[in-house]
């Protein structure tokens, strides 16, 4: 990126960018929410109307902690601080296993001598060290370091509303979950009388020696439903979300049909399974060994990476062929944001990358 | 002694009598025996303090049975391990612990004999004492998913960390079942247990760096690697001809199935790296690899380094210069192997070039596969191919069954009644069915 986009995109954005810089100071473990409210574009124009649409705007925020001549200076220096990670002779000092997704867990700071290339597609976090060692940096850094000490007595963050993205697409990663299941429950509302319907549907199975409920299926959408004797039905299998509600819809008509005062109350999403591809092999002995708290890699039992993320409550399960699937979602953006947690993680265990160099990217983690 | 006083109400006599012969003393009349008044056992008063019926009945609480039976358990298996002291007494705390726990208290006998290997497994693990899954559940006669999943219960229930082992941690104690030392094996066989050792090690490890090891079991690697390292120990003819079955009833260990995949695997990896060796003037096949299995672990990082080169080079004849994508999987796996190489500065300043063509590769690569055509498909399994190395898994991909296309719906449109009629069966289909149940199961009782 060259300074006068950079100049550009700070003029812009530079007060909603100071706080996600000192909220990375001053907390270590940086919300996760900060994060969560990334997935902007990389793109200065497409970044700084978004983060007027959200309403996230600088009216909240106390900026009398600000340096005066930073009103004048917004270009460089500040750019520098706001993005450290914009300008391309900022060292690869970040922490790339993400503390902000992990919560936790003490991980090694690699360093690399010489200036890297900065990344397009990396959401790394920053931690301290890197901040404030790449704000002594000689490089027109005067008011940034003179911002980063001016802003550590500063306390007060305005929690940051996270910006549901408009597309599903993040420029974090460039990936998109798929939805593979979801699982949802409704309630019919009346009792049911199983062994007519088994009798009378044509798409019905009935065993109750074996199981308690009617299975049934329709084709379109293709799902299949459990149907208890006490109204209660569960509908698996559909894609999305409006498929499944309306799947369940037609499975409550068909019951309807059936002869009994079926009603549709209480359709509630319980589960959503989703998979994905990072396109990369991914070290699971090392992923394990810097996330304990969070993953469990049993190779003799389970080939995979169970990684229990804490915010947004989600399992990950992920495999050495890069193929990551993730479930537990009552959202889809629990999915999407539990994906863009993991995302930077995993590229630190592409194995030849242990730290991200970064390009152009303003929210981190 | 007679009571003068009092008169039976039964005959009217006199003649009454005390009768404490027996518990309770009783007048009885000696005429018509009617008894005329009872001894007060009711009312007896007693003037102590009042005493409780749990306490007067209660047992002194003895230890329960099972969690002492399950604590020599405990102690049983670390003696088989023969582990240190130290783990055996945290074996027996943490089994303690768990057990009073609810999630553990009511559970079956057998559950928790799991248990009890459960905690020694953690205490090993938690002392850096190498063991398998796979032998604790050996030694519990038990399914390792079963075991599995009470040691994750168990993890969560303690709250403790046990970090796992690696397959090079686990190699050593592995190695030492193989009994092909010089006093159990004629000489030409035998092999010096430290040697077998140490070059095992080395080719897991090399085997890790190429992907072969990651989400695999163990076991087939470690058995993998012992046999390749104890062919090319002393790679005559006798040895390369010996197959994996033989050599398992040599070492008296029972052979595993999958380690002839892995053998495969490990040779292939060989293959590309004994390729580069300039001095071997001979055609090489993945088959006679074994015999420069020890040129390749001596010089590793080097055949590494040009395996990389020559598969650039191969890559780039292959797809002219303009794709950007084949420089990017090789940055991936360039870098890979930078990594092994313990990061020299060549490399990595070489790398440091690679990694901007890497990120824009990277980029170009990762669009695609949002969209979801059959072109991408093969561009994202293609990444497997297009590496050095990469996971078996990616590399044979499986092909993936059609996926549906995704509906656009609402969730609240117009549903049919027709499509819902469809569903229904219409009432002599419903007869028919009722009939044929009946008939169905009037025969099953008739033939039952």
């Amino acid at each position: 990126m060259d300074e006068s986009a950079l100049e550009r995109y700070f003029d812009e954005s530079i007060i909603h960018d100071s706080n996600f810089v000192l909220e990375e100071e001053l907390e270590l473990q940086g919300p996760r929410r900060v994060l969560s409210s990334t997935p902007s574009a990389q793109r200065p124009s497409q970044l700084a109307p978004k983060s007027r649409a959200t309403g996230r705007s600088g009216d909240d925020l106390d900026l009398s902690f600000l340096p005066d001549e930073l009103g004048g200076q917004n270009g460089p220096g500040f750019s520098s601080t706001g993005v450290l990670t914009c300008s391309q002779a900022v060292p690869p000092e970040t922490k790339v296993p993400n503390d902000g997704a992990a919560g936790g867990g003490s991980d090694p700071v690699e360093e690399r001598p010489e200036a890297p290339e900065l990344s397009q597609d990396s959401g790394v976090s920053l931690d301290c060290s890197a901040l404030a060692s790449a704000a002594a940096r000689p490089l027109q850094r005067t008011p940034a370091a003179e911002l980063s000490t001016a802003a550590s007595p500063f306390c007060v963050m305005t929690p940051m509303t996270p910006m549901t993205p408009m597309t599903p697409v993040t420029e974090g990663s460039g990936i998109v979950p798929q939805l593979q299941n979801i699982v949802s429950t409704v309630t019919l509302g009346c009792p049911l009388d199983l062994k007519f319907i088994a009798r009378q549907a044509r798409n019905a199975e009935y065993n109750p020696k074996r199981f308690a409920a009617v299975i049934m299926r329709i084709r379109e959408p293709r799902t299949t439903a459990l149907i208890f004797s006490s109204g209660k039905m569960v509908c698996t299998g559909a894609k999305s979300e409006e498929e499944s509600r309306l799947a369940a819809r037609k499975y409550a008509r068909v019951v309807q049909k059936l002869g009994f005062s079926a009603r549709f109350l209480e359709f509630k999403i319980q589960n959503m399974v989703a998979s994905c591809d990072v396109c990369f092999p991914i070290r699971l002995e090392g992923l394990v060994l810097t996330h304990q708290q969070f993953s469990s890699y049993e190779p003799e039992l389970f080939p995979g990476l169970i990684y229990r993320m804490v915010k947004p409550r989600i399992v990950l399960l992920i495999f050495v062929s890069g193929k990551v699937v993730l479930t537990g979602a009552k959202e889809r953006a629990e999915i999407y944001e539990a994906f863009e947690n993991i995302y930077p993680i995993l590229k630190g265990f592409r194995k030849h990358l242990l730290f991200l160099p970064l390009k152009g990217r303003v929210w981190l983690h | 002694m007679s009571r003068a006083s009092m008169r039976c109400p039964g005959c009217g006599s006199s003649n009454i009598v005390d009768d404490d012969l027996y518990c309770q003393a009783q007048l009885v009349c000696a005429d018509c025996g009617s008894v005329v008044s009872e001894g007060s056992l009711a009312e007896e008063s007693f003037n102590g303090p009042d005493i409780s019926y749990s306490r007067t009945t209660a047992v002194t609480r003895k230890p329960c049975v099972n969690l002492i039976q399950g604590l020599e358990r405990v102690k049983e298996i670390s003696r088989i391990l023969r582990v240190r002291r130290e783990i055996e007494e945290l074996a027996l705390t943490y089994y303690k612990q768990a057990y009073e726990h609810e999630t553990f208290l009511h559970v079956t006998l057998q559950r928790k004999e799991i248990l009890g290997g459960c905690c020694v497994l953690a205490s090993c693990r938690q002392q850096r004492w190498p063991i398998t899954v796979g032998t604790i559940s050996c030694l519990l006669n038990g399914d390792p998913a079963a075991v599995g999943e009470v040691y994750q219960e168990m993890i969560k229930v303690l709250n403790i960390q046990a970090p796992t082992f690696s397959v090079t941690d686990v190699m050593e104690a592995h190695c030492q079942e193989y009994k092909v030392s010089p006093g159990h094996v004629p000489e030409e066989l035998a092999e010096d247990s430290k040697g077998l050792t140490k070059r095992a090690i080395a080719l897991v490890e090399l085997a890790a760096d190429s992907w072969i090891v990651t989400g695999r079991q163990p076991l087939p690697i470690m058995m993998a690697a012992v046999y390749l390292a104890w062919q090319s120990l002393k790679p005559n003819a006798q040895r390369l001809k010996m197959s994996l079955e033989k050599f398992c009833k040599l070492a008296k260990v029972q052979k595993s199935k999958t380690a002839g995949t892995r053998i495969t695997e490990m040779k292939g990896m060989l293959y590309k790296l004994g390729k580069e060796i300039p001095w071997y003037k001979e055609v090489l096949t993945p088959d006679n690899v074994v015999s420069l299995v020890g040129d390749v672990l001596q010089h590793r990082f080097s055949l590494l380094r040009r395996a990389l080169k020559s598969h650039e080079l191969s890559l780039l004849e292959k797809c002219p210069a303009g794709q950007v994508n084949p420089s990017s999987a090789e940055t991936s796996s360039s870098s890979d192997v930078s990594e092994d190489a313990g990061q020299t500065p060549v490399k990595s300043s070489v790398n440091a070039e690679k990694e901007k063509q890497g990120r824009d590769g990277d980029e170009s690569l990762k669009s695609p596969s949002e969209e979801s055509n059959p072109q991408t498909q093969e561009l994202t399994q293609n990444w497997g191919k297009r590496v050095l190395f990469a996971p078996p898994c990616v590399v044979n991909a499986k092909r993936k069954r059609a996926e549906r296309p995704p509906l656009h719906v609402t969730g609240d449109e117009e549903i049919s009644d027709s499509e819902i009629e469809s569903y229904i069966r219409t009432p002599q289909e419903a007869r028919d069915f009722a009939m044929m149940q009946e008939k169905l199961f009037t025969s099953n009782n008739e033939s039952s």
